[in-house]
C-alpha cells in the first residue's frame, strides 16, 4: 500500500527577474514501511521535494497524496494537524527547543496533541528515549549534548507521535562519520521496529548502503530509482 | 496552558537582557501610573472633602431664573444672583426629603467698596444665619482675631486672605471691635508708618441689586477668620450676617416680614392712586420742624426696630445641601429637580462641581493633564515593548518555525508569546504597583503642604495627600492589562506570519 503518491510535482522559485525551476515534474510513490533515500547533488531539489511531501511548502503544480489525502485540499489547521499526527521531521541542524530538556523535547509533540493521557505520554517518551540510548541524559538541555545526541533526541521526537512517515533532510550532514553511521543504524532499526516509513535525503554515498530504496534526483527531475 | 507557561517562563530567563528591558519599562510605567492614580484620587478626595464638607455641601439650590450654574467663585462677573422667589415651598421639600442630612439657606454676592480716592472695589460676601452655618459646616472656619458674631447680631467676618487686599485698597486696617492690634500681621508698609496707620472696626458695603440701585450699609467687623482648607481660594468670601446682606442687596429681610404696621401705614400701602397721597394735607401735618435733632438721635430714631423675628423668613439666593451618607449625588439631584418641577417651584438643584465652576474645571484640567501624562508614559512604554518583542520574535524565527513544522498551531505560538509578556507584566507591573503604593504612603508621611493656589488644587487641599483605593488598584490592573495587550498585538502578528518553511530556510 502506498503511503505517499507524488504526481507531476513542480516547484518554481522567483529569483530576481528569473525563475528557478527547483522541481520539473516529479512522479513517484512510497510504500508503507519503506526506508527510502533521495539522493542527488546539492541544488538538485531534494530538500524542496521533502518540504512539499512534509507539507511545509506548496508545489507550483502537481499533486501530493498522503494516505489518499490530497494535501492541496487542506487548510492551514488541517495541514498543521497532519504534520503533528502523521509526519515526523528530522532536521539537518537538529532544531530542538533550547529551553526544554531531552524528556520535554521528546514529549512536546504529544502535549500538542492534547488527547493523550499522562501515563501514556510518559510511557511513550521513556520508550523512545530508551530506544535512542539517552536515558541517562533525560534532564539535559540541548546545549549540554553533543551533535549526535541532539540528533538522537530529534529522532525520538519525530517518532514519539507514532507518525506514518518520518522525513529527514540530510540528517547526518552535521555529524562525523562514526556518529552518522550510528544514527542511520538507529533509524533503520526504528523503521523495522515501528513499521514507520522513513524518507531521508543525502548526497553522501556512504549513507546509501542503509537505504531500502533509492530515488536519484538531478536538476529537479528523477533520473533513476533502485 | 502548562506547557505554554513553562516555555514562556524559561524563555524569559533565557533572554534575560530583553526581559529586563521590558520589565524595567513595565515597572516604571506601573509605578508612575500608580502614583498618578493616587494623586488623582487624593486630589478628588481632597477637593470633595474640603469643598463639600467645608464649603458647599453636595448639592446647591438656586433660582430657576439663574442663567449660569457656576455661582460661586465666578470672579469674572459681578452680576448678582437671582433671588429664590418661593423659598418657603422649596424649604418644605428640603425638610421632607429623607436623603437630606442638613441644609443651609444663604445669600452670596459681590458688594462694592469706595476708597478715599473714590475708586470702586469689591469683595465677596456670603450672608448666613451663623448658627446654622456652624451646624452645617462645623470647624470650617477658625477665628484668628476677635469673635464670631452671634445670631441676630450684625457683623462681618473678614477672611485673612481678603484683609491685606482690603488694606491696600481702602487704606485702613480692619481690626475686630475691641480687638488689640497685632503688629506682626500688618503689611510691611503699615509697620513702617505705624503712627499714621488708620485702623477701623467697621466697613461700608455698597450692595448691588437687580434694579441697579445701591444701598450702603455699615457693618461692624467682629472677627478675622481663616478657612480650614483652600484658604486662598475660599478666602475671597467674607461671612456676613444674613440680614446685613439682605439689606445691602435690597432683599426682603426677616425683620421686614415681622414688622407690624399701624392702620395708617397699612392704609397708605393700600392706596391705589398715588395722587391721593398728595391731595390730602394729613400726610405732612405732624412733621416737626422747629425741634433740633442730632445725627445720632436721627440714627437711633430711624434704626429698624429690633423685633422678635425669624431669620429664615427673609430672602435667599441659594441653599447648600448635605446629603446623608451613601446617597448618590446624581440620584438626589435628579429626584430634587423632578420634585421641584412637579410642584412648580422655580428653583433648580445643581451639583457642587457645577457651582464652583472655576475650581471644578481647573480640577478637571489638572486631572486630565495627569491622565494625559500617564497615557503618554504608557504609550512610550508600549512602543518600546512592542519593538523589543517584535525583535525577539524575529530573532527566534527558526525556533518558532520548527515548532510550527512539528505540529504547533499559530495559536500555540501566540499564546506562548502572550504568556511571556503577561508573566513579565504580572511580575514587573506588580512590583511597580507595589512600589507606587509605598511611594504614595511615603508622600503622605512626608507631610508636604503648600500655600500656592494651583498646587492646592493639585493637592486637593493645603496638604499633599495622595490616596490609593481598591478602585485605583483595579484601575491599575486594567491599565496594565490594556498596555500588555496592546503592546503584544503587533509582535503576535509577526509570530503569526512565521511559517514552517522558515525553519528550513534559516538553516
Amino acid at each position: 500500500m502506498n503511503v505517499i503518491e507524488v504526481q507531476g510535482l513542480k516547484k518554481d522559485y522567483p529569483l530576481g527577474k528569473t525563475i528557478v525551476h527547483a522541481l520539473r515534474g516529479i512522479d513517484f510513490s512510497v510504500e508503507e514501511g519503506a526506508f527510502l533515500s533521495i539522493v542527488g547533488p546539492s541544488g538538485s531539489g531534494k530538500t524542496t521535494l521533502l518540504n512539499i511531501i512534509g507539507c511545509i511548502d506548496h508545489p507550483t503544480a502537481g499533486r501530493v497524496r498522503i494516505h489518499d489525502q490530497e494535501i492541496s485540499e487542506l487548510n492551514d489547521k488541517q495541514i498543521t494537524d497532519l504534520r503533528l499526527h502523521r509526519i515526523g521531521f528530522i532536521f539537518q541542524s537538529f532544531n530542538l527547543i533550547p529551553v526544554l530538556n531531552v524528556w520535554e523535547n521528546v514529549e512536546f509533540p504529544l502535549l500538542l496533541m492534547k488527547d493523550k493521557r499522562k501515563e501514556e505520554i510518559a510511557a511513550r517518551v521513556e520508550r523512545l528515549i530508551r530506544a535512542v540510548g539517552l536515558l541517562d541524559y533525560m534532564a539535559h538541555k540541548p546545549a549540554e549534548l553533543s551533535g549526535g545526541q541532539r540528533q538522537r533526541v530529534a529522532i525520538a521526537r519525530a517518532l514519539v507521535g507514532n507518525p506514518d512517515i518520518v522525513l529527514a533532510d540530510e540528517p547526518t550532514a552535521n555529524l562525523d562519520s562514526e556518529t552518522s553511521e550510528s544514527i542511520l543504524k538507529l533509524m533503520r532499526e526504528l523503521n523495522e521496529a515501528e513499521r514507520t516509513t522513513f524518507i531521508f535525503s543525502t548526497h553522501d554515498p556512504e549513507v546509501l548502503k542503509y537505504a531500502g530504496k533509492i530515488v536519484k534526483i538531478k536538476d529537479g527531475m528523477i533520473v533513476g530509482q533502485e | 496552558m502548562g506547557l505554554t507557561f513553562k516555555i514562556a517562563w524559561r524563555n524569559i530567563w533565557r533572554h534575560k537582557g530583553k526581559s529586563l528591558v521590558i520589565g524595567v519599562i513595565l515597572f516604571i510605567g506601573a509605578l508612575l501610573m500608580t502614583v498618578g492614580n493616587g494623586m488623582i484620587s487624593g486630589m478628588e478626595n481632597g477637593l470633595s472633602e474640603n469643598i463639600v464638607n467645608l464649603f458647599t455641601g453636595d448639592i446647591l439650590i438656586i433660582s430657576d431664573e439663574q442663567e449660569k450654574d457656576n455661582i460661586l467663585l465666578d470672579l469674572m462677573t459681578a452680576k448678582p444672583l437671582k433671588v429664590i422667589k418661593n423659598y418657603e415651598a422649596a424649604r418644605e421639600v428640603l425638610e421632607s426629603e429623607e436623603m437630606i442630612a442638613d441644609y443651609l439657606p444663604a445669600a452670596s454676592g459681590l458688594v462694592f467698596l469706595l476708597n478715599p480716592r473714590s475708586e470702586m472695589g469689591s469683595v465677596y460676601l456670603l450672608g448666613v444665619d451663623i448658627d446654622r452655618y456652624q451646624r452645617m459646616f462645623p470647624n470650617s472656619i477658625k477665628i484668628t482675631e476677635g469673635r464670631i458674631f452671634e445670631r441676630g447680631e450684625r457683623g462681618v467676618l473678614i477672611s485673612e486672605f481678603a484683609r491685606k487686599p482690603l488694606y491696600d485698597f481702602m487704606e485702613y486696617w480692619l481690626l475686630p471691635q475691641d480687638g488689640i492690634l497685632d503688629e506682626s500681621k500688618l503689611p510691611e508698609e503699615a509697620k513702617e508708618d505705624l503712627a499714621n496707620l488708620d485702623v477701623r472696626s467697621d466697613i461700608v458695603f455698597m450692595g448691588a441689586s437687580d434694579s441697579n440701585s445701591t444701598i450702603d450699609i455699615r457693618v461692624p467687623v467682629t472677627g478675622i477668620i481663616e478657612y480650614k482648607a483652600l484658604n486662598k481660594i475660599w478666602g475671597y468670601y467674607c461671612l456676613v450676617d444674613i440680614e446685613s446682606f439682605r439689606e445691602a442687596h435690597n432683599y426682603v429681610t426677616g425683620a421686614d416680614r415681622a414688622a407690624e404696621l399701624s392702620p395708617e401705614e397699612e392704609d397708605l400701602l393700600a392706596t391705589e392712586d398715588l395722587e391721593d397721597l398728595f391731595s390730602s394735607g394729613d400726610l405732612f401735618t405732624d412733621v416737626i420742624t422747629d425741634e433740633s435733632i442730632t445725627l445720632d438721635q436721627l440714627r437711633e430714631e430711624t434704626a429698624r426696630e429690633l423685633v422678635d423675628y425669624d431669620l429664615d423668613d427673609g430672602s435667599y439666593n441659594l441653599a447648600f445641601i448635605k446629603l446623608k451618607a451613601g446617597v448618590s449625588t446624581q440620584e438626589a439631584l435628579a429626584k430634587l429637580n423632578r420634585v421641584f418641577r412637579e410642584k412648580g417651584i422655580k428653583v433648580r438643584a445643581i451639583s457642587w462641581k457645577e457651582a464652583v465652576g472655576a475650581i471644578g474645571s481647573m480640577a478637571v484640567m489638572v486631572k486630565a493633564a495627569l491622565n494625559l501624562f500617564i497615557m503618554f508614559i504608557f504609550f512610550v512604554a508600549m512602543i518600546i515593548i512592542m519593538n523589543t518583542l517584535s525583535m525577539a520574535a524575529l530573532e527566534r524565527t527558526s525556533e518558532l518555525a520548527m515548532m510550527r513544522a512539528i505540529g504547533a498551531r499559530k495559536g500555540f505560538l501566540r499564546r506562548m508569546f502572550l504568556a511571556e509578556t503577561s508573566l513579565l507584566s504580572f511580575f514587573f507591573g506588580g512590583l511597580g504597583i507595589a512600589s507606587g503604593i509605598i511611594v504614595i504612603y511615603l508622600i503622605r508621611a512626608a507631610d508636604i503642604s503648600t500655600t500656592n493656589e494651583i498646587l492646592q488644587l493639585l493637592y486637593g487641599g493645603e496638604k499633599l495627600s495622595p490616596l490609593y483605593t481598591s478602585a485605583d488598584f483595579l484601575l491599575g490592573l486594567v491599565e496594565l492589562g490594556i498596555v500588555t495587550f496592546l503592546s503584544v498585538i503587533y509582535p503576535l502578528r509577526v509570530v503569526g506570519k512565521i511559517v514552517p518553511l522558515d525553519a528550513i530556510v534559516r538553516e
